[in-house]
């Protein structure tokens, strides 16, 4: 180390790599069109012919929430293959970008600025609402479509962006459905246990508040970390308070831990579960023999509907595994984008608007699809799902009655 | 006159010091002196950024060159704490966090201006500064390390659980800079080019992070407060003892750091047009420090290659997509056991000081004639950061 | 009450396991370990392989098999911790302490993502679950594998706490802490004792793993961070680089969130720890049993 002779040559060699490297960006920079001066609309003119129409997807792909942007690509793959095999969309082909946004906002907005750059047409993502909230303005300013499949905080209708659809029902909704189940079971003392997420936050104040209204008295509301495997303080803050309904509002990765860890602490009760936490990984997670007097709120599963069989067995075929939260959704955010361009005839984002709010009865698996003037579902479609043998949900009660 | 001590030559003598075993060299001239030349390189690299929107300017190019900016300027806040100052800080983006909520509270609910917000997000990331830095400075680093760390998971967690922060959602719709009624957001047109908002915002924060921020702590640490924070680096007991107030000069450079981390986060809010508890994780803060450490400590050009390449790696990696972050962290790795006081550290010489440098001739004359016996002074010990 | 301390016990004898491996590195290379969290993720996804594997053999020696896994897992997690040192902290060893430190959060990356691409990215549910009826002791609930587990990392602390202070090995690590250059003049060699503390505080990050693996079940590839980041703070806790220090302070971060959980609620539950955390460093700047050290970063 006390000799410098060949460090120094390194030192030159950085130095030099350096100023290699900065002219080389600028000449892969002066390559690309769209500077200042020169013309600047940029895009790419979709809709031509043998162009395809280019559909983004932002889903977190690295991090913590990771396990969920596979369920999102490869539910609107699956949809964006079925219109493509049964002819495209206005003579076009579809083509399906996605982005990884990390359910970090600078990681989100960058990743919105290159798939607008990247001359997208309709945006098919949107996972965390803290994540997709920074988003809308750079779609918004693009004139981009947003059918937005997972991300449901209240927030985002409540910018008022015309170009913002949300195919989830909202917090409210879902809220609306677990206040009416509880009432249904004569809950009295209901506990909410929320993930400290947005989605799941936002969810668990829903409930609170409509339970409230309701007349139900709400013991606790308790917030766990997410990520972490030991939640027996938290479960003891649940069974001191001795509700006889729980409602965990989170995902399923804690959902299962935290439903074995209050069991096994000594709670009977009924514990009602979120739509994140609607996945066969579950009752795995949870165990055999944990999932009696567990159920669930969400909108109609694939198995639920004629045909959908057949749904879960070509996403098998194509993907190799089972599909997994948001898997509808996302494949529903495509198909409802290509009704949008077909009705609308182009994809300009005046006429696609127009022709999703006059869309009527285009069946999803939800239910049929009419949007509402805050451009939400104007019913979120949800159900109560119980846990079979097999660790699969099935339907429970549709609550219409 | 004759004097008791002998002659005046005599005395002269006495007094200059002995002439070095090596002849130095004589200090460039010119262009190449190292320090005009060091200044040159970043006016040239600093107009590459500005011309680089007539080059290509699409939304994405634009965002991430402006994130990276924000980078920038967090990094050289970083630098000012753990570069020059030395004190291992794992919890930085608490500042930036202090930054972006109080810019974000205050414009996006009392409807001021983001520019009017400055003063205030200033007042605050001093007053965090002073909390977070006065009762925990008298600890040494690796106490200091979980303490800051403690820090930035308590102002994560209290944004993430308070109302007023928004939350787990966070606070959006915050505007961009405006000032006395006209703002980016309305474009600008000069010489017959349209400036886009987007383009406006990153020529201001080219301005504020790439210029002011840089030039700013590279000087303060030049100055007599930087000498003062990199006596104490080196050895606090000695700085002490050279009557250094250790405990202030850390402090400063606590609150300097606080107050570039916060103004960064005003230009990250305003950028974003969102604040999420998600940006401010641990992670983040490992990450402006791995800025600052892959680049080189304490140096000026080291530490913004270092955000650079924290910044803009991930997003040229997205082509690979589930592999970037293993290939980020191989890339970390890598670059570390070939560099390991970082791409350019600060007592980096330029190439042609080398071949000019007395050790590597008197190096050069002990391989080609082992029978000249030069006596070579040992060279000075390196510089441990 | 009781429940609320024997909670805290269980979760902090975890965090002990893993918070002796951080401890026992850094006094001896005054590293901070980032990697090793993940150290922690590898040795339950090795124990999820190997049970998986003779699966057919859970339903009758399920214990015995599981003690076997935890055995192979250790192997294998230190052998992966000596590697680990050996590539991405050796070279580094007369460079700058942060330099280091980067390489660290490299390697945690690299484990992390490495993982991520074998396994994938949803969790992982392990084949064979620990389960007992409840044991009522002073109105605390208390199941059979609860202390089961609580007895194997006992087992393992105090093995380790004699071969550290008894054997001739033991003593080499410790002069090593206490100054390399002069254990290296004494004859010690350096790289190897490094290499086993890697070993031992590698293997015993590893049994945390299996052993959260099998009593929790479900097992991801970024479970090892948060945990990473509470043996750091336990292992401050009691004094960094204090053997003793690290088992008391794991302990007393247990007891410091069950309390904080049960007093302030789930979302407080860090922020009070960190407090506590904050607050005591300020008066007792070294830990609970650490002695003061002046060295410089």
């Amino acid at each position: 180390m006390s000799n410098g002779i060949p460090r120094s040559k390194s030192r030159a060699r950085s130095l030099f790599s350096t100023a290699a490297l900065v002219a080389s960006v600028a000449l892969v920079l002066t390559g690309c069109s769209g500077g200042l001066g020169g013309s600047t609309d940029g895009g790419a003119s979709a809709g031509a012919d043998g162009e395809p129409i280019k559909l983004g997807m932002i889903a977190p792909f690295s991090g913590s929430e990771s396990a969920f942007g596979d369920y999102m690509k490869n539910g609107a793959q699956l949809a964006v293959d079925e219109i493509n095999k049964a002819g495209g969309v206005n003579g076009s082909q579809l083509e399906l970008l996605t982005e990884d946004g990390a359910c970090d906002p600078t990681t989100a907005v960058s990743a919105a600025n290159k798939l607008v750059t990247a001359g997208v047409k309709g945006s098919v993502g949107g996972y965390c609402s803290g994540a997709t909230l920074p988003t809308l303005p750079v779609f918004n300013d693009a004139g981009v479509v947003m059918i937005i499949p997972a991300a449901n905080s209240n927030q985002l209708p409540a910018q008022g962006l015309d170009n913002v659809f949300l195919i989830n029902g909202t917090g409210t909704q879902q809220a609306a459905a677990a206040v009416k189940y509880a009432q249904k079971m004569g809950a009295t003392k209901l506990a909410v246990v929320d993930d400290n997420t947005d989605y799941s936050k936002d969810l668990a104040v829903s409930f609170t508040q409509q339970s409230k209204d309701a007349g139900l008295d709400v013991v606790l509301t308790e917030s766990v970390n997410a990520g972490e495997k030991d939640y027996s303080a938290n479960v003891n803050n649940v069974v001191k308070a001795m509700p006889d309904f729980v409602y965990w509002t989170g995902y399923y990765q804690e959902g299962g831990l935290i439903t074995r860890q209050l069991r096994d602490a000594g709670y009977a009760g009924t514990i009602l579960v979120g739509d994140g936490s609607v996945d066969k990984k579950f009752a795995e997670i949870a165990g055999a023999g944990y999932t009696d007097n567990v159920f669930a709120t969400f909108t109609q599963t694939p198995d639920m509907l004629k045909g959908a069989e057949a749904w879960v067995a070509s996403y098998k075929d194509q993907f190799g595994d089972e599909p997994g939260p948001y898997s509808t959704q996302s494949y529903d955010a495509v198909r409802v984008m290509a009704e949008g361009f077909k009705q609308a005839g182009s994809t300009d984002t005046k006429a696609v608007i127009d022709a999703l709010m006059a869309i009527d009865g285009f069946q999803l698996f939800s239910g049929p699809l009419k949007f509402t003037p805050e451009h939400t579902l104007s019913s979120g479609g949800f159900a109560i799902l119980s846990i079979s043998e097999d660790g699969t949900f099935k339907l429970e009660d549709d609550l219409q009655g | 006159m004759a004097s008791l001590f002998g002659s005046r030559d005599r005395i002269d003598d006495l007094l200059t010091a002995p002439a070095p075993f090596v002849k130095r060299p004589e200090q460039n001239k010119g262009l190449l002196h190292p320090q005009r030349f060091m200044n040159m390189f970043g006016l040239i690299v600093f107009i590459a950024a500005m011309v680089l929107p007539f080059i290509s300017a699409t939304p994405y190019i634009i965002s991430i060159l402006t994130s990276a900016l924000i980078y920038v300027m967090l990094a050289m806040g970083l630098n000012v704490v753990v570069g020059y100052a030395g004190l291992l800080d794992l919890g930085y983006v608490a500042f930036f966090a202090v930054g972006a909520y109080t810019s974000g509270i205050l414009s996006t609910r009392l409807g001021w201006s983001v520019f009017e917000t400055i003063p205030v997000v200033l007042l605050a990331c001093v007053a965090a500064g002073i909390i977070i830095g006065g009762p925990t400075l008298r600890l040494r680093t690796d106490y200091l390390a979980i303490v800051t760390l403690g820090f930035g998971e308590i102002v994560r967690l209290t944004a993430n659980n308070l109302a007023i922060t928004g939350g787990p959602s966070g606070i959006h719709g915050i505007r961009t800079f405006s000032f006395f009624g006209w703002s980016f957001a309305d474009g600008a047109t000069l010489f017959g080019i349209d400036f886009n908002s987007k383009v406006l915002f990153y020529y201001f924060v080219l301005i504020v992070a790439g210029g002011l921020a840089v030039i700013g702590a590279a000087r303060l640490g030049k100055g007599k407060l930087g000498r003062a924070w990199k006596s104490v680096r080196d050895d606090e007991d000695a700085a002490e003892a050279m009557g250094i107030n250790t405990y202030r000069v850390k402090l400063s450079a606590y609150i300097i750091g606080a107050i570039w981390g916060g103004l960064a986060g005003v230009l990250m809010g305003s950028h974003l047009t969102a604040v999420s508890p998600t940006s401010f994780e641990f992670l983040y803060s490992a990450l402006v420090l791995m800025a600052v450490v892959l680049g080189g400590m304490g140096s000026t050009p080291g530490v913004i290659i270092g955000a650079l390449f924290i910044s803009l790696a991930p997003e040229l990696l997205r082509d690979f997509a589930d592999w970037r972050y293993l290939i980020f962290g191989v890339l970390m790795v890598i670059t570390m056991i070939f560099r390991p006081k970082g791409v350019w550290p600060a007592n980096a010489m330029l190439p042609w000081l080398h071949r000019r440098s007395p050790m590597r001739s008197a190096a050069e004359r002990d391989e080609s004639d082992e029978a000249v016996v030069v006596t070579v002074p040992e060279p000075p010990e390196e510089r441990r950061p | 009450m009781t429940q609320l301390i024997w909670n805290g016990l269980f979760v902090g004898s975890f965090y002990a396991l893993v918070a002796i491996g951080y401890s026992m590195v850094y006094g001896i290379i005054k590293l901070l370990n980032f990697a090793h969290g993940d150290v922690y993720m590898l040795g339950s996804f090795t124990g999820f392989l190997l049970l998986g594997s003779v699966s057919g053999l859970l339903g009758t020696w399920s214990l015995p098999v599981l003690l076997l896994v935890l055995l192979l897992s250790m192997l294998f997690t230190g052998t992966i911790g000596v590697i680990i040192e050996k590539v991405a902290y050796r070279p580094l060893r007369s460079s700058p302490r942060l330099a280091v430190l980067i390489t660290a959060v490299g390697m945690s990356f690299v484990l992390e993502y490495g993982i991520r691409q074998i396994f994938g990215p949803s969790p992982r549910v392990f084949p064979v679950r620990l389960a007992g009826d409840p044991i009522f002791f002073l109105d605390a609930r208390i199941t059979l594998p609860q202390i089961v587990l609580m007895v194997i990392a006992a087992a393992l602390m105090y093995f380790l706490q004699r071969y550290v202070m008894k054997s001739r090995e033991g003593r080499a690590m410790r002069s090593i802490a206490l100054d390399t250059q002069a254990s290296l003049l004494m004859g010690v060699n350096v790289n190897k004792v490094i290499s086993r503390t890697f070993f031992i505080g590698s293997a015993l990050a590893g049994a945390a793993g299996v052993m959260a693996g099998a009593y929790y079940g479900s097992i991801d590839f970024l479970m090892g961070f948060i945990i990473g980041l509470k043996a750091f703070t336990a292992a401050v806790i009691g004094g960094i680089g204090n053997l003793y220090g690290a088992m008391l302070g794991g302990l007393v971060l247990g007891l410091l969130e069950s309390f904080g959980t049960n007093w302030l609620g789930g979302q407080w539950r860090d922020v009070f720890a960190f407090a506590c955390l904050i607050a005591f460093l300020s008066f007792k700047p070294t830990g609970l049993l650490g002695e003061r050290v002046s060295e410089r970063m």
